[in-house]
């Protein structure tokens, strides 16, 4: 456990080290962070000119709710993302040999060996928000929704890092998945309304293929109070049945990885 | 003559080199359709909440505004911005300098042909939109007839205030910003978060200003229906200005920026 917090951190220095020598682009890059967060809580302001409740979500839980969506996306693009692209191409080319010959878990280096560092802006400004949610919500925080909401934002992301590396260990057969993982970022928008909102055909694609909608609705019912104990139990039941299976496929997908030269 | 020639071996060429890549064409089309549902969900939830209806929109008159909405924005489509940045730091620009076409016309050939090899697959699914959210259209024929004009407009105007900015890259390696302030702008103006009687009024006022509502949510309240004549000459004579404005901003940041073009490294 030690030796793999190592290893994240030698990757994490490397990372930084490397966006380091690009400041300028790092600086843009929080830049465009505040537009397109600024924007989307325009956009739920402007909903909210017309209404003051959206099926059952009042303005400050929406909010709170626009945040969370930012903190899934930014834990998944931290890391997940920016790692499972450079494998995809290292399945094409057979380069993941040099990888398989490391002495480490296999699925953790692949998982965490690149960090696109701008993104932890979406965690810092995600929680901003979720802060500024609650404050205009004032009721009081206990430490029970602190707490599950902190659980359920783990397992929402560690569900969708779950249906990423599935999508992803596809590239083993089909070697061009890159068009499987565009139907998912095309669904993910989908995340920055609460998932009871859309209709049924819409809900079923949502929670079950692509699971951001519930990855981000989890935790705003959580931190909002309006979460019930069976949902928690369910989302931690889901996570880690959906982590199980996708490490499973993943071992499974490796075995018919046949290298560079094969 | 000789340009109605190059145009045909063109089309031919960039059909197909499409139809080599006909799912990407698909799933790039996804893109454009998930955002306006969610947005008329959304809108239709509001609705639902306000007892059938929010601002005169009733539940049928939002799933006809974001049906005619994913209809306009995949006809205005324009994605030069992204593509022409490669294109430059790449230095493959350069060939495409020394051919006698101006690089334009590539661009508008590709553009034509992804949105006509789409648009069967894309109005499938948007009659079954529309039949599911039951939409309302209050479309007459003359609004279809004024449509055309005003989607022609809207697709020059989008593509060419997209050239501008793709003609940034002459200048700076990185473009990524300025796209992202591009669709930023789009997603509040377009029209694309409300139709546009919806959003307060200093939202409406700005969004009349700027002419990124010209591009996508004005020539979609035409063809939804609705409009009066006097407004939708409003809008075609606020469309042709806009044209006129960035085709000849366009011409002078063209000519700049080919001059302090050198391939990157170069």
């Amino acid at each position: 456990m030690i030796r793999y917090g190592r290893i994240a951190r030698t990757f994490l220095v490397a990372e930084v080290k490397n966006e380091l020598a690009y400041r300028l682009n790092f600086v843009l890059g929080i830049v465009e962070m505040l537009l397109v967060i600024g924007t989307s809580i325009g956009a739920v302001l402007v909903l909210f000119t017309q209404t003051s409740s959206l099926n059952g979500w009042s303005l400050p839980q929406m909010i709170a709710l626009t945040g969370v969506y930012y903190l899934v996306q930014g834990g998944v693009n931290v890391v997940f993302a920016p790692s499972f692209e450079k494998l995809m191409e290292h399945v094409r080319l057979g380069t993941l040999d040099f990888t398989l010959l490391k002495p480490a878990n296999t699925q953790f280096l692949v998982s965490t060996r690149h960090f696109r560092i701008v993104r932890v802006v979406d965690f810092l400004i995600g929680t901003s928000v979720v802060v500024v949610g609650l404050v205009m919500l004032g009721s009081a925080v206990t430490a029970w929704s602190v707490f599950t909401f902190v659980i359920t934002l783990a397992a929402g992301i560690a569900c969708v890092y779950a249906l990423l590396l599935t999508l992803v260990t596809l590239a083993f057969w089909f070697v061009r998945v890159d068009n499987i993982l565009a139907i998912f970022w095309a669904f993910t928008d989908a995340g920055r309304f609460p998932i009871d909102l859309y209709p049924g055909w819409l809900r079923f694609t949502l929670a079950t293929i692509v699971p951001i909608g519930i990855a981000v609705t989890v935790p705003a019912e959580a931190i909002s109070g309006r979460m019930s104990l069976e949902t928690f139990i369910g989302m931690l039941a889901g996570t880690a049945f959906s982590v199980g299976f996708a490490s499973w496929f993943w071992r499974k997908g490796l075995k018919s990885y046949t290298g560079a030269s094969a | 003559m000789s340009l109605v020639l190059t145009y045909r071996a063109l089309f031919l060429a960039s059909f197909q080199s499409f139809a080599q890549y006909r799912i990407q064409s698909l799933l790039w089309m996804l893109f454009a359709i998930v955002r306006p549902v969610i947005f008329l969900a959304a809108w239709v939830a509001v609705a639902a909440a306000q007892g059938g209806s929010v601002g005169g929109y009733t539940i049928g008159d939002f799933a006809a505004y974001y049906v005619c909405l994913t209809f306009v924005n995949q006809l205005v489509l324009a994605w030069n911005s992204q593509e022409f940045e490669w294109e430059v730091n790449q230095g493959r620009l350069s060939a495409k300098l020394l051919r006698p076409l101006h690089p334009l016309h590539y661009a508008v050939v590709d553009n034509i042909v992804f949105k006509a090899s789409t648009l069967p697959v894309l109005v499938a699914i948007l009659i079954a939109i529309s039949i599911s959210f039951n939409a309302r259209y209050e479309t007459q024929l003359w609004h279809v007839l004024v449509f055309v004009p005003s989607i022609l407009l809207a697709a020059g105007l989008q593509f060419t205030f997209n050239w501008i900015i793709a003609s940034l890259a002459f200048w700076a390696t990185r473009m990524n910003t300025a796209n992202t302030l591009w669709q930023r702008a789009s997603f509040v103006f377009a029209g694309q978060i409300a139709p546009i009687a919806l959003m307060p009024g200093w939202l409406q006022a700005i969004a009349y200003a700027l002419p990124f509502w010209y591009m996508q949510g004005a020539p979609t309240e035409i063809l939804r229906g609705g409009v009066t004549p006097e407004r939708a000459l409003f809008i075609i004579a606020g469309q042709a200005a806009w044209l006129v404005v960035c085709f000849a901003g366009f011409q002078v940041i063209w000519r700049r920026g080919v001059r302090a073009y050198s391939a990157v490294g170069a």
